[in-house]
């Protein structure tokens, strides 16, 4: 028992001022190759949770917006590029991306407490969450469609006439963004009344 | 005379068909014998052109021009009159309901459109690409009047 | 750039929006009138051909051609509005492969069954089809004929095809389409009520403050009745809709309380919800002691399938399917106490909050209810069953028969009401409810019908699917089908259809206005007139008769039901077809064509010409030498008036937009058995079931029991059949309309993405859908409007290329006998994997 504490004592020591035991060399290096690994696996842990599978796993997600991605055309269309979850819901740029994290404690804090466990609750909560998404990508001019969707790469002769004008009047000048016109694309919209232009 | 004339053409159209096909291609909607399972047609693209079309008669309600795949119009949302509504219509550049749609049951103008005409698709569809199995003989009016007056 | 792009988006759109729709537009379009009379159109009221609800729609006519049709404003069940196959009308008559000429199957300048279709005249056609069912006559009696008819016959039609073969032929093999539609409701009626029909109307839709759907998709069905609930729930934020379906439609855009079941289980759910009403005190007990018994029904009741089928052998109770006993109330609390809300929702798959919801509708005393139901209901093995037990809740909490308080049966067909069931088209009945096996009915009929007693024959004929076994099996020979397209519609096309259509033995006729594939298996083609190329009248579902004129002339030969009836009754006589015993005891009959008998009988023939409004062609009439729709119609009211199904004088139905029978002193009736609006209620009653002898209504003790046939490991999926918005039943009009074959042109298989996913198909992909009965070839469809549960399938049944009934079972509701056509189990494969 004793002996264990010993040496204990001595990891502490050698934990608590490492300069004095081991090399400076040694320190950066192998702080730099921790931090790596740490970082990587942390990034890892990250990206694991920015992956459909991850998202679908609570029912919330699987039996109702995911249920409903799958009629639309961001789940199967002609060429086959198609979007996860992720790729709308959780932002590129690192900074925004660990904000949006922690916001999602919140979910977990959700999905453990029940609130939306059942289609009912969810249809209550709809709003509520539609509105964050919306408030979020008119914030950053719908940078997560713009991802895929790019104004400057799109062919307006491949477009439907009703497409062309309204892109033309409205999204080329900047009057509009994305989501202000494309509510609702990918999964059911809320109950709208009140919402500006519905 | 004239009822004469289609009769005969009728015939004729009746005839051929015999003439060439088989008992068992008479049903036109078929064109297979009642035992074979013919390979389906691909499923018909949308027209999503946005071009308007004549109407048969001033009352038919028009044909929807462009593609309203997912277009969700529920208790929650309209999705067709988020463009079309009166409201609307400056910035979507989208046709106004029509004024018919204002009017109630009891035929009372309302400040909006009536609940009655909420679901648009009991009336309005969109028009698929699907090449129609016959012929439809139906006359536009607008035809019988030009050939009355070719005819004076 | 946008006016450019505009103006000349513009001047090509036109041209080539008429290229696709394939109009060819005026060359000179003249938008100058020059000319009133020109332009001027004759309108005349008309009931819409399609549905049940009994649109009104106003018709205009230009050179004797239909150029326009729109709702007509002053209907008071549409109000000026139609769905889209309503404003598509003007097109219906005008597929260019109309049949002008009767046809016949013809090897070496005669008739062969295996011949190929040859024009013949219309006394060839009458010839040979009166040689076959003579011979049937001859040689096997009067159970070798039969009819198969429709809810599409106008009334008169529909009644003279009845005294035709009831009384002419002596045969009670007719049975109207309308078996495959509502049998269920109507068996569900007389159990009941003893009386058929809804006691309510359309207008309890403006009152109710719940609308329950139960196997119904009013928003695709019944488009402009969903109209009137939706104006009442969107108008009103107090008015809930519950939606109750095996897979999610279009009605479930309205619904506040949408819940999806499994296949099967709504009796279940029923019998919970009169539990709940029970064990939460909301029974309306003076209502119940005072107009309502309670029985117990018979269980174990089989499925209607041929009697040896092992289903039929286990079935203890097959033989007295429609039995019951009286029960107390007590009794009835304790049977639907099994029925609880955990064991419910267990089995039915809702969720346990939206039963009790639900359950709380018909509960709370302050909520007036409309329960409606279609085929959900009707197309089921138990179908008379859950009619039964729908009344039970309107009838335990006392909601029946007053405004807004109304369980409602919707019709599928335009005069399934008028005709089928009024007129008593069914192989069991006769007109105004009576029936065949009852001899005090049977001698009204022949009373009223100028016939010796014993004319009519006591045993019920053959009913729809029994017909098909008939032909199959040799018994049923000489057979006409009337305005129904009955091989792409009836169940099981292969087994129990098609064979007996084609049985050497056997002579088919089919009348229809286009080719069909039901004339593909006929022997003799009839060109037959439709819609308002006859002076018609038809009945809807709220017991509203309206009427027509005729408007314009049929093309070619091609003439109405009514007039074929007539003209082929000239060719038999009574020598051919009743009994010498019958003939010698009423020697007055010897010899008299079935035409003299039934139309000549001093009774239908009493009106004149000059009786026919000027304004109208009236083509039957002018055959016949006498107004015979007046004459027809005037006998057939005779069996009604004074019995509570009282029709007005013939001629107000011309000048006003229908009126709900019974019809009393001018005066129509919008709600039956209630005190006050009902004048065969007795003052002092309240409330009257008059169609029962102690004026009470049943309540039904009846269970869940399993349906004939679910998905095993072989076939795994549950096969829903049914129709789409754009197309009305069997397509035979509205996919020669251009915009609406565009609309929905070929059928698809509806199916979940994960259950395509999971046998490797996706969307587009070409599969076979296979029962044990047979298969068809469609397209997958994981998008669009049916939204299925996994497990379940659906098809639509308009389209000829993709006969889905080639699949389905021809197990019957053992009382009605309507099919189920909701429920069979099928595999899906990839067609490319199927070795043919």
């Amino acid at each position: 028992m004793a002996s264990v504490i010993q040496r204990l004592k001595a990891y502490w020591r050698t934990f608590s001022r490492p300069s004095r035991h081991l090399s400076m060399g040694f320190l950066t290096v192998g702080g730099f190759v921790t931090g790596i690994i740490f970082w990587g696996g942390f990034n890892t842990a990250l990206e694991a949770t920015n992956t459909e599978v991850f998202c679908t796993v609570c029912h919330e997600m699987r039996d109702n917006v995911f249920a409903e991605l799958k009629t639309t055309i961001h789940y199967s269309n002609r060429s086959g590029v198609r979007a996860t979850c992720p790729d709308c819901h959780v932002p590129h740029d690192w900074t925004d991306k660990i904000a949006r994290k922690m916001q999602a404690s919140k979910e977990v804090w959700g999905h453990i407490f029940g609130t939306i466990d059942t289609r009912d609750k969810f249809q209550q909560k709809r709003l509520e969450l539609a509105k964050h998404e919306w408030a979020r990508l008119k914030a950053n001019d719908s940078l997560e469609c713009r991802n895929c969707h790019s104004e400057v790469s799109m062919d307006f002769t491949r477009q439907s006439m009703r497409a062309v004008e309204a892109h033309q009047r409205e999204l080329v000048p900047g009057n509009k963004t994305c989501i202000d016109c494309h509510k609702g694309i990918a999964h059911q919209l809320p109950d709208m009344s009140g919402v500006e232009g519905w | 005379m004239k009822r004469s004339t289609f009769f005969i053409a009728a015939m004729f159209v009746a005839g051929t068909t015999l003439a060439q096909s088989a008992s068992d291609e008479i049903a036109t909607l078929r064109h297979y014998t009642l035992g074979d399972e013919p390979e389906p047609p691909r499923i018909a693209d949308i027209i999503d052109s946005d071009e308007r079309r004549a109407r048969i008669h001033p009352m038919q309600p028009p044909t929807i021009p462009h593609k309203i795949d997912n277009y969700q119009v529920d208790l929650r949302a309209n999705r067709c009159l988020s463009c079309h509504s009166r409201t609307r219509v400056e910035e979507s550049q989208a046709p106004m309901v029509s004024v018919t749609h204002y009017t109630d049951r009891d035929g009372i103008v309302l400040a909006e459109v009536s609940p009655r005409r909420y679901f648009c698709t009991q009336c309005h569809a969109a028009q698929t690409d699907a090449k129609p199995l016959v012929q439809n003989t139906f006359q536009d009016v607008a035809d019988m009047l030009g050939a009355d007056a070719a005819s004076q | 750039m946008k006016i450019t792009r505009r103006a000349f988006v513009k001047a090509t759109a036109a041209a080539n929006a008429a290229a696709v729709a394939g109009i060819s537009l005026p060359a000179s379009a003249a938008n100058i009138v020059t000319d009133r009379a020109r332009t001027e159109l004759k309108w005349s009221k008309a009931p819409c051909r399609f549905c049940g609800t009994g649109c009104g729609v106003e018709v205009a006519v230009k050179n004797g051609k239909v150029v326009a049709t729109l709702g007509d404003p002053q209907a008071e069940v549409n109000r000026g509005l139609n769905c889209i196959k309503g404003y598509f009308l003007s097109k219906i008559m005008y597929g260019a492969d109309r049949l002008t000429t009767p046809l016949l199957r013809m090897r070496d300048g005669e008739y062969h069954k295996d011949g190929e279709f040859t024009p013949v005249s219309w006394d060839t056609a009458f010839d040979v089809m009166a040689e076959k069912f003579k011979a049937a006559l001859r040689e096997k009696g009067p159970t070798s004929v039969g009819m198969f008819g429709s809810g599409q016959w106008t009334v008169w039609e529909g009644y003279a095809a009845s005294k035709l073969f009831k009384a002419g032929f002596r045969s009670n093999n007719i049975d109207p389409n309308a078996r495959h539609c509502m049998a269920s409701s109507v068996a569900g009626f007389i159990r009941t009520f003893g009386i058929d029909e809804p006691m309510g109307c359309y207008d309890d839709m403006e009152h109710a403050d719940a609308f329950v759907l139960w196997g119904s998709n009013m928003a695709e069905m019944h488009p402009i009745l969903w109209t009137r609930i939706t104006d009442r729930r969107l108008s009103h934020p107090h008015v809930k809709v519950a939606v109750l379906s095996t897979f999610e439609h279009r009605s479930f855009d309205l619904a506040d309380l949408p819940m999806i079941f499994k296949p099967q289980t709504d009796l279940a759910i029923l019998n919970y919800i009169a539990n709940y009403i029970i064990e939460t005190g909301r029974v309306n007990s003076d209502f119940v002691d005072k107009h309502a018994n309670f029985k117990r029904g018979a269980i174990d009741i089989g499925y209607g399938l041929r009697p040896e089928h092992p289903l039929e052998q286990k079935a203890a109770g097959r033989e007295r399917a429609g039995a019951a006993e009286p029960m107390t109330f007590e009794e009835f609390a304790e049977f639907v106490s099994a029925y609880d809300a955990d064991t419910v929702s267990e089995l039915s798959g809702v969720p346990r909050n939206r039963l009790e919801a639900l359950a709380e509708l018909y509960a709370d005393p302050d909520t007036k209810v409309m329960s409606l139901w279609t085929m959900g209901f009707n197309q089921h093995t138990r179908g008379t069953w859950c009619s039964n037990l729908a009344y039970n809740l309107h009838l335990l909490t006392g909601k029946i028969a007053t405004p807004g308080n109304s369980p409602f049966s919707l019709t599928g067909q335009p005069s399934a009401c008028g005709t089928a069931r009024e007129v008593g088209t069914f192989s069991h009945r006769l007109p105004a409810d009576l029936v065949v096996t009852n001899e005090a009915h049977r001698k009204t009929a022949e009373r009223i019908w100028k016939l010796p007693p014993g004319t009519i024959p006591a045993e019920p004929g053959y009913h729809a699917v029994l017909q098909d076994r008939m032909l199959k099996d040799g018994k049923l020979n000489a057979y006409w089908v009337m305005c129904n397209n009955n091989m792409q519609a009836g169940p099981n096309v292969n087994e129990e259809r098609l064979p007996g259509y084609r049985n050497p033995e056997n002579f088919i006729v089919v009348s229809d206005a286009y080719p069909t594939v039901t004339t593909q298996a006929a022997d003799l083609i009839l060109p037959t007139a439709m819609w308002v190329e006859k002076e018609g009248a038809y009945g809807n579902a709220e017991r509203r008769t309206q009427f027509w004129h005729q408007l314009v002339d049929a093309p070619g030969e091609a003439k109405s039901d009514l007039w074929q009836i007539m003209e082929f009754a000239k060719r038999i006589t009574t020598d051919d077809a009743w009994p010498a015993d019958l003939l010698e005891a009423n020697p007055d009959y010897k010899g008299r064509t079935l035409y003299e008998l039934l139309f000549r009988n001093g009774h239908v023939d009493r009106f004149a010409l000059d009786e026919i409004d000027p304004g109208y062609e009236n083509v039957e009439a002018k055959a016949a030498g006498f107004y015979v729709q007046k004459g027809l119609f005037e006998e057939y009211a005779e069996f009604g008036r004074g019995h509570g199904h009282d029709l007005a004088p013939f001629d107000t139905y011309h000048a006003v937009r229908g009126l709900r029978w019974p019809v009393v002193d001018g005066k129509e009736t919008r709600w039956r058995f209630r005190e006050g609006s009902d004048p065969y209620v007795e003052p002092g009653s309240g409330y009257q079931f008059y169609g029962h002898e102690d004026n009470r209504a049943v309540i039904f003790a009846l269970p869940y029991e399993p349906p004939a046939e679910s998905p095993d490991d072989d076939y795994d999926l549950w096969l829903v059949t049914g129709r789409v918005l754009e197309h009305w039943h069997t397509g035979s009009m509205t996919q020669r309309v251009p915009e609406l074959y565009r609309a929905f042109p070929d059928a698809v298989v509806f199916m979940h993405p994960d259950d395509a996913m999971a046998r490797g198909l996706r969307r587009g992909d070409d599969v076979f859908i296979e029962s044990r009965r047979g298969r068809t070839r469609t397209r997958v469809e994981t998008r669009g409007r049916n939204k299925v549960p996994a497990g379940v399938v659906f098809v639509p049944f308009f389209d000829a290329s993709q006969l889905i009934n080639k699949s389905t079972l021809d197990a019957t509701d053992p009382i009605s006998k309507q099919t189920d056509f909701k429920k069979c189990a099928v595999r899906i494969l990839k067609a490319s994997e199927v070795t043919a």
